[in-house]
């Protein structure tokens, strides 16, 4: 299990390394840069922000000048776009934000999309099971930019203590994390409903019975671990993106958080910011999967002995 | 026949096993729905107490106004967006101060009284008595470091062209010149002195903009010195200033939150007791958040909301003059743009009043000049455009494209119409699109970039034909007609003109308003009949105001000075 852990470790700085770097040749490779406004600056003014902020060097002495800022500082670096403020304050001010979203998004997601695809996968191809997945598929099919607004318009403005969009109070959490919640849920119902057919036909359901196993039992020892394995894969990623902030969902709700600032970074060339913010979403990804790697081990005893051998 | 649950194994599955495991199924639907429970317990605890936000906030006296964007920063020698003028002008004042009301009239702000002489190329400003926020003097010397920082060589400052006026700026921001040449002089403490480079009887309008406001030299200086870009002298905790506010709480993309300053030299006629800038860039969700009990007055209602602001909150819909044109530019050094007739020929084919209505919807007002009615002069169409209805426009239209020789759109290469994403920006597009292609005959590919590429390729001229739009730093034509001199930086189209360039020199030594008017005017007449670009409608602005706030007027610059504004308690949403 360690020597998996290790390995897994490993492999994860490495693509937080390969991800790092790609951002940052790719980004450089967009047409503009981060001082273009309304007005076109004169050129001394921009060759002197380029000399400033060390872009009118050779895109490798860059490359080198950011890592060794990591390394040794621990620094991001400055934004380019709002001068003066370091990556590591804003990534720090927008996480809990996005983290506070995702969390209560997930567990609405979990809450509702586990036994929806439970009982529609007992109930399959009966009335209740297309009752469950209809609203699911739907879940999946409809964007954010639909379900977002018209959650705004028709439970923010009509519900009493809802916001309709916001971060001024505690109720400010709700319809965005309902938002993000429900369509994951649609996610996770299908992929449950999936596990738990599969599972539930086996032969060892009924052997279980016949060895005088109780119900729940049954379900939570023997079914389930196997049946929700395809959930537990889709929630790591799904988590990570999650908490790290959906910029339709934050637009729509004005919530202060990662996905506002993804987005605005790579907009405005906000160099150093994207890095940060790519560092942020990498690590936080690699986590997940390592999370879900191992809970994967704990659930399937044949990833356990391979795991082992 | 009943149907059994599973995949045709379902036989095998005992009626007894079923009916265990359904119970064992909803089990764990009651563990989650007790979970779902707790967290909705868990969020709803602390549910507010009926009242919304505007009201809340209302009642503490503090204003909630949307601001667009996130600002950039409160530094007024680094900031450049409207958006953060409008915070800037709330914490720190120039030496004189817009009225709430009348458009173009100042009120006396640092400076108490000025004089100048005759030409109005040498100014005196007597400072009042005033105090920054930390309790030391406003002097005159505080002016002289804030100019000389923005010029600065070595500071890179990003709208230091707004300082050009002064004598010998210019040279001393591109390092040809001393700081001595610049016609900024401290005399003592309380009077400053500039000469400028010439006549300019409007610098009353100019120094309203924050980059002719004064900066705290003392505390800038502790704080890193006047080149450190990276200073925290405008950073929360560190703030000082000489305005009517300053500066006490902030939360990226959520708001920033200014409270009165007591040391302000007019603080007893400050109109409420703080103000909060939420940077809404999207207009739909600004317009529900207002709707929504969330804001006093928001930035914008988009074209395709206003029908249901206007249903559903009627007498809170305001529609102001803004100092602003939306306009096409053509890349002139392209063929067959390079053509004017070509060029007229597009301007003429566009149905304007359509596209006000339609596209717009209502938001502006067409226009087939290129400076806003308001200031100056009333600028006068083209020669080509006057009168006649719009179907005798495109039939010369169509002439002149005959003439250019593409006689019904025949040859005429594909040209590129490049938009931001912006959705009013693509439909209006596409609108125009379709008038070129039923009157001339000639299709346009559109090319819709998001912001920072469409820039780019606007400011390289890597374009045939470019969605633009311009709005007045100050209230005054030149802010607009300046545009146009020959290798102008934002001018952008490739155009240029000796007599146009001459007109615009001519306006700037004129010391007379009447004889620089003329020579604007002209300057103007000679870029229209040119067409480089093709001005579309003058904009208007579209927002939300609660109907009880006194103390605000509808103003073309949209600088309104906010200590003036007062809310009415209670706010009714």
């Amino acid at each position: 299990m360690i020597r998996l852990l290790l390995r897994r470790l490993a492999q994860g700085l490495l693509v937080v390394f390969v991800l790092e770097t790609i951002t940052f040749f790719l980004v450089r490779l967009l047409p503009g840069n981060p001082f273009l406004g309304d007005r076109k600056l004169p050129e001394h003014i921009m060759a002197q922000l380029n000399n400033l902020y060390g872009l009118d060097q050779p895109a490798w002495v860059q490359y080198l000048n950011y890592w060794k800022g990591i390394l040794l500082h621990g620094d991001f670096g400055p934004s380019l776009v709002r001068e003066g403020v370091q990556v590591s304050t804003i990534i720090s001010q927008a996480f809990p934000v996005s983290l506070e979203v995702g969390v209560v998004g997930m567990l609405i997601a979990v809450c509702v999309g586990i036994p929806a695809g439970m009982l529609a996968a007992w109930y399959r191809n009966r009335w209740p099971d297309a009752l469950l997945m209809l609203p699911a598929m739907a879940g999946i099919c409809i964007p954010a930019f639909v379900t977002a607004p018209v959650f705004g318009l028709v439970l923010g403005t009509r519900v009493p203590g809802l916001s309709v969009a916001g971060w001024d109070n505690p109720l400010c959490v709700v319809l965005p994390a309902l938002t993000l919640g429900l369509i994951n849920a649609a996610y996770i119902a299908r992929l449950t409903r999936g596990g738990m057919v599969e599972v539930l036909a086996q032969d060892f359901v009924r052997t279980a019975r016949a060895k005088g196993c109780g119900p729940l039992r049954l379900l939570y020892v023997h079914a389930m671990r196997s049946g929700l394995l395809p959930a537990v894969s889709y929630l790591g990623p799904a988590f990570a993106a999650l908490i790290t902030g959906s910029f339709v969902v934050e637009t729509c709700f004005q919530v202060p958080g990662m996905g506002l600032h993804f987005v605005n970074a790579t907009t405005d060339r906000d160099y150093f910011l994207i890095q940060g913010l790519v560092f942020c979403y990498g690590s936080l990804i690699v986590a997940a999967n390592l999370v879900v790697d191992l809970v994967l081990v704990a659930l399937n005893p044949r990833l356990r002995s391979q795991g082992t051998a | 026949m009943t149907r059994r649950p599973g995949n045709g194994k379902g036989d095998e599955v005992s009626k007894n096993l079923r009916k265990q495991v359904e119970t064992g199924i909803l089990h764990v639907v009651r563990g989650m729905g007790i979970m779902a429970a707790l967290l909705g317990a868990m969020v709803l605890t602390g549910c507010g107490d009926g009242k919304n936000s505007a009201e809340k906030f209302a009642e503490q006296g503090i204003l909630i106004i949307g601001n667009n964007a996130e600002p950039q920063s409160l530094d007024p020698h680094k900031a450049t967006a409207v958006a953060d003028g409008k915070i800037i002008s709330t914490l720190l004042e120039g030496l004189v101060r817009p009225d709430a009301q009348e458009e173009g009239r100042v009120h006396p702000g640092m400076a108490e009284r000025w004089e100048h002489n005759a030409d109005a190329s040498e100014w005196t400003f007597y400072l009042r008595e005033a105090a920054w926020s930390d309790g030391k003097p406003v002097r005159a010397q505080d002016f002289v470091y804030a100019y000389k920082r923005l010029l600065h060589p070595e500071f890179a400052g990003r709208y230091a062209e707004m300082l050009y006026p002064l004598k010998g700026a210019e040279a001393y921001n591109k390092g040809q010149a001393s700081w001595e040449a610049v016609g900024v002089h401290a005399a003592d403490e309380r009077t400053l002195r500039l000469t400028l480079n010439g006549p300019t009887p409007h610098l009353l309008q100019l120094v309203l903009h924050f980059t002719w406001y004064p900066l705290p030299e003392h505390h800038v200086e502790a704080c890193g010195g006047m080149l450190d870009r990276s200073s925290r002298w405008t950073q929360l905790g560190h703030w000082v200033g000489n305005g009517a506010y300053v500066y006490s709480g902030h939360r990226f993309n959520d708001f920033l939150s200014v409270s009165p300053n007591p040391r302000y030299w007019r603080a007893g006629e400050v109109r409420n007791r703080g103000i909060r800038f939420l940077p809404i860039v999207n207009g739909y969700t600004e317009t529900r958040m207002y709707i929504g009990g969330k804001l006093h007055i928001t930035n914008n209602v988009p074209p395709e909301m206003l029908a249901r602001a206007c249903a559903v909150v009627p007498q809170h819909f305001c529609q102001d003059p803004y100092y602003c044109t939306i306009f096409y530019r053509l890349n002139t050094a392209r063929p067959p743009l390079n053509d004017v007739r070509v060029r007229r020929a597009l301007s003429l084919a566009i149905d304007r009043d359509t596209l006000v209505n339609k596209v717009v919807r209502g938001a502006g007002k067409a226009t087939g000049v290129f400076t806003p009615p308001g200031a100056g002069y009333a600028a006068e169409p083209p020669s080509f455009m006057r009168g006649g209805s719009q179907a005798e426009r495109e039939a010369l239209a169509r002439h002149l494209l005959a003439e250019a020789g593409y006689a019904g759109g025949k040859n005429f290469p594909v040209l590129e119409l490049m938009t931001t994403s912006r959705d009013v920006q693509r439909v209006m597009a596409e609108t125009i699109q379709a008038m070129w292609k039923d009157v001339l005959g000639i299709h346009v590919e559109i090319r819709s970039c998001e912001w920072t590429a469409y820039k780019s390729a606007q400011q390289s001229m890597q374009y045939d034909i470019s969605s633009s739009s311009w709005s007045g730093d100050y209230l005054d034509s030149s802010t607009f007609v300046e545009l146009w001199r020959s290798g102008g930086g934002n001018n952008c189209t490739g155009w240029g003109n000796t007599e146009c360039d001459a007109a615009i020199q001519a306006a700037r030594v004129s010391g007379h308003a009447a004889e620089r008017n003329a020579h604007l005017r002209r300057a103007e007449s000679i870029m229209l009949e040119a067409q480089p670009v093709i001005p579309l409608y003058t904009s208007e602005r579209t927002y939300l105001k609660h109907p009880g706030i006194s103390g605000w007027y509808p103003l073309m610059l949209d600088n309104h000075p906010l200590d003036a504004v007062q809310l009415p308690t209670p706010v009714q949403p």
